[in-house]
């Protein structure tokens, strides 16, 4: 297919059945709208185009900035558009919790801006949140700004209303599925699809998923968080249920290793919100039913978010030479020490003297360490013992670190690995100074 | 949508650990002392705060750091904590004294200057009474800074340890083009002009030695607070650089306190405040109250302008997270990057340290139902217990009076009743809390109010004698073997376990 800009590649996602060996249901076909496949990667790409398209070449002319409240896909969507319009792009968000979109971000051109956190000692008399001021800087800038306003505005849900939703009657033959099932973040898309399947079959069922609310899934809002945005209306919904994280990634483990669909967390959580809502209804059924999901985005951003509540899925093999094998034995037996002592004279008459490796970061050794010491930070040092002995059996060593931990654990496991001169300064470097022992910075 | 549960009371049980707990269970030495010395009465237990100074230390402990742990005295201005920290080990804590007042006061309680820090914006007499002492001085501007070395040379006054704290730390190039923003503060040098405010401090090396530099930032953010403590160590390096010999980052207050016991209860409550400020269930709070969050035709505007009463990481776990969590730029560990530049850390915990140490008593003087609404009015105001006025919301404890148990039936649903609790002033806005309180049964004349952990910022904080109404009295209370011992605060002298003479 050929196009003129990416902005054509927009929509006509495809529609995917479930296999019904995956999510057992047995009177209901389940299909999944992958919004994945959108060009910027997730169902924002609809959205952020139709708020942004009229308004990009006259942003153009005047040289405003494209701003958005968004820590997610909205964000990389509108970055994106910017970027293409020559225009800069300013995301605004209470915290980027997901590093990888951040990165992304950042990769993409964007400026990204964290508000502050919750204040300690509260002001009582100072009601203005936040938002409110972000608001009010937007209004006082005059044009310098393009606020695409995703959470209040009513062309987030036209581009559903007027894509997605038709997408799915189309592909469906022309008939509403009899559920449709979507995680609500600005409520645009549940809302716009909802209209346009409503406006074809009043007897859609319609379900919200949202966040538990001390809990947190990229893009779904919480019970709370949801009553915060403009575009939700309650009455959109026949029910309004919440998901976990945990589900969210079970769900999102299912698409991904069952039905080949490389689902974030965020699809996961509307797959397995859907299945559990359309199980008990499946037992009552005679005759066939359909509903619809939406997967949202792809799996790759959110790697740490995985690993951070589910590390046994990203699981490794415990490394050979590592201080985490050593056993608490092992590390008291084999660990030699020097004291400052000790350690002031081996420098002065060793035969060779020891190699002096510093362990601390790059900053604390460049503003204070011992004369003619060499610097490996314990991480990069950890990498290098993997492969082998970093040193010549021949050269004693000394190993420094802040108090004396962590070298008398590298010095054990260096002394397993073979090495007969591995000391460690007792007391490391804060035992040195407080000695008196000479420190010096290049 | 599922509608909330409106028959279950909204409890926000506060968070109770002894012996503030056990003390709670002794209704009748409550009621005696409320008896004797009237109400409001603030009731303190000076030896909880040594001991959640050494929890403080522990962390210290685990991170391998040296440094003080100074109490911010103008959490609670009693005498008793005070000196019970006089009588615990200097190595446990030091006071952080933000007025000529507190520092007389701290002096005469028993810590010898140097562990006491001086904060805060002062004047002559306290920068003057400082300097003559030895007690090192936090510095709030350059300004400031050039009046304490004119005293110094003036009244040839021996060279004094000062601290600079610094404010507006930006993200260093390189360290992930986020724009972290922070409220600004009134107070500190900002980065920027750290090099000029160095030129300061050599001009006047006579006068001052710098010892370290500092910040305190108004955030439960632990973000914003890793940014500015690893532009704290750059800013040392820095002073290294120029060849000062600074020792100690300062990372100020604001570690807090969990009120509420419960998560879930904190969260139904917040969760239901939002639906009544819509319009989908009854007002919880006086007259509507929204607590900062307002309905915009069916949408909610606004943020909650609420302490979290609930926090899952709250004092010295706090501290632990915020000494864990890496520094945006360098990637290590705070704790690690401290203690690998041979810093010492120094704190100014005042809320935290000063966490399940007292409590504020009232006694119920009426009982009014008053269209659909119950109305229980205290002998006390608003400015006698400030949880309101920090934006904490928990319940108070319901200790009866000596008639006894109320009849059943005077509760509400599930044998809780919701309640309005008014003070004695006569202002329409003397509401000890804007919150509809929930209390296990209807509150009758003769009753106790307790409000539990109210040591930190909510006792003499806001109190004041408006219409001459009696400013809360108080007493040190000292558990004795299977009992308890109570004199009044200024009777508190830390000599024996139980506060009276030395045995």
């Amino acid at each position: 297919m050929r196009y003129d800009s990416i902005v054509e590649a927009i929509g006509n996602t495809p529609l995917v059945r479930i296999d019904p060996a995956v999510h057992g249901l047995r009177h209901i076909d389940l299909y999944a709208k992958l919004e994945m496949l959108n060009p910027f990667g997730s169902v924002k790409d609809r959205a952020a185009w139709n708020m942004a398209r009229d308004r990009l070449a006259a942003a153009a002319g005047r040289g405003a900035t494209v701003v958005e409240l968004s820590s997610g896909n909205t964000a990389k969507a509108l970055a994106l558009l910017a970027g293409l319009h020559g225009l800069p792009f300013k995301s605004v968000t209470n915290r980027m919790r997901v590093p990888e979109i951040k990165d992304l971000l950042l990769l993409l051109g964007a400026e990204i801006e964290e508000l502050p956190g919750r204040s300690e000692c509260l002001d009582p008399t100072d009601t203005e949140d936040p938002l409110t001021r972000f608001h009010q800087a937007l209004a006082d800038e005059g044009g310098a700004y393009l606020h695409t306003d995703q959470y209040f505005n009513p062309r987030n849900t036209e581009a559903h209303a007027t894509g997605t939703g038709p997408e799915i009657v189309k592909d469906l033959d022309g008939r509403a599925p009899d559920w449709f099932i979507a995680c609500v973040g600005t409520a645009g898309s549940s809302t716009g699809v909802a209209r346009a399947l409503r406006e074809h079959d009043p007897r859609v069922g319609v379900v919200g998923l949202v966040a538990d609310k001390s809990d947190f899934i990229p893009g779904i809002r919480t019970l709370d968080e949801v009553h915060q945005v403009g575009l939700f209306d309650p009455a959109t919904y026949d029910t309004v249920e919440p998901v976990t994280s945990d589900e969210a990634i079970d769900g999102m483990l299912t698409l991904i290793r069952r039905c080949g669909l490389l689902s974030g967390p965020t699809g996961g959580a509307a797959y397995h919100g859907a299945v559990r809502h359309l199980r008990p209804l499946d037992a009552r059924l005679t005759e066939r039913r359909t509903a619809v999901f939406i997967v949202c985005d792809r799996a790759e951003s959110y790697l740490s978010y995985v690993r951070q509540r589910r590390p046994e899925l990203l699981g490794r093999p415990p490394r050979k030479n590592s201080v985490e094998t050593l056993t608490g034995e092992e590390a008291a037996r084999l660990a030699k020490e020097a004291t400052v002592e000790e350690a002031r004279r081996l420098l002065s008459e060793g035969a060779p003297p020891p190699l002096v490796v510093d362990l601390r970061g790059p900053h604390a050794y460049a503003a204070l360490h011992i004369e003619g010491s060499l610097n490996i930070p314990d991480e990069l040092f950890a990498e290098l013992v993997r492969g082998g002995l970093p040193f010549a059996r021949s050269r004693p060593v000394l190993l420094a670190c802040p108090v004396g931990e962590r070298s008398a654990r590298y010095a054990a496991l260096l002394t397993r690995m073979g090495h007969p001169g591995v000391r460690s300064l007792a007391g490391g470097i804060v035992g040195w100074r407080d000695s008196g022992a000479p420190l010096v910075r290049d | 949508m599922a509608l909330p549960d409106m028959a279950l009371p909204l409890y926000l049980r506060p968070r109770l650990e002894p012996p503030l707990s056990a003390l709670l269970d002794e209704a009748a030495l409550l009621h005696s002392l409320v008896d004797a010395l009237g109400s409001p009465l603030n009731v303190l237990l000076p030896e909880r705060i040594a001991e959640n100074a050494r929890r403080f230390r522990e962390v210290y402990r685990k991170h391998r750091l040296a440094g003080q742990v100074y109490f911010a005295h103008k959490a609670n201005g009693s005498d008793c904590l005070v000196r019970a920290l006089a009588a615990a080990d200097p190595s446990v804590a030091g006071v952080d004294v933000a007025s000529l007042g507190e520092l007389r006061h701290a002096l005469a309680s028993g810590l010898g200057p140097g562990r006491l820090l001086a904060t805060g914006p002062k004047d002559p007499e306290f920068l003057w009474l400082a300097a003559r002492t030895g007690t090192r001085v936090h510095l709030d501007s350059p300004g400031e800074l050039e009046q304490l070395a004119r005293l110094v040379r003036k009244y040839s006054l021996p060279r004094i340890d000062v601290l600079l704290r610094l404010s507006e730390f930006t993200p260093a190039a390189g360290s992930g083009g986020v724009r972290l923003l922070s409220r600004r503060s009134r107070f500190g040098t900002p980065l920027r002009e750290l090099e000029k405010a160095l030129d300061l401090v050599e001009r006047n090396e006579d006068a001052v030695e710098l010892t370290g530099v500092g910040y305190h930032l108004d955030t439960t953010g632990v973000e914003e607070k890793a940014l500015a403590l690893e532009s704290c160590v750059r800013a040392m390096d820095l002073c290294r650089a120029r060849g000062l010999n600074p020792r100690s980052v300062d990372i100020g207050g604001g570690f807090g306190i969990g009120y509420v016991e419960d998560a879930g209860e904190w969260e139904r409550w917040t969760t239901e405040l939002g639906q009544a400020v819509l319009g989908n269930r009854p007002a919880l709070t006086w007259r509507g109250h929204g607590y900062g969050l307002r309905n915009e035709g069916g949408t909610l505007r606004g943020a909650p302008a609420l302490y979290p009463a609930h926090r899952a990481s709250a004092g010295p776990a706090y501290l632990d997270e915020l000494l864990s969590h890496p520094g945006p730029s360098t990637g290590r560990p705070l704790g690690t990057l401290l203690l690998e530049h041979l810093h010492d850390l120094d704190c100014e915990p005042g809320r935290a340290l000063a966490d399940q140490c007292g409590l504020s008593l009232a006694r119920v003087l009426e009982v009014r139902h008053d269209s659909g609404d119950v109305l229980v009015r205290l002998a006390m105001n608003a400015g006698d217990v400030g949880l309101e006025e920090h934006g904490v919301l928990v319940d108070p404890v319901l200790l009866p009076g000596r008639s006894g148990r109320a009849p059943a039936e005077e509760g509400g649903p599930e044998g809780g009743a919701g309640v309005f609790l008014m003070g004695n002033l006569c202002l329409e806005a003397d509401l000890i809390t804007r919150r509809k309180v929930f209390l296990p049964r209807l509150p009758r004349p003769g009753d106790l109010l307790a409000f539990a952990n109210t040591a930190g910022y909510a006792m003499d904080f806001h109190a004041h004698r408006a219409q001459r109404q009696p400013v809360a009295r108080t007493v040190a209370v000292t558990r004795d073997g299977d009992s308890w011992k109570w004199c009044t605060d200024e009777r508190y002298w830390p000599i024996s376990p139980s506060g009276g003479p030395a045995s």
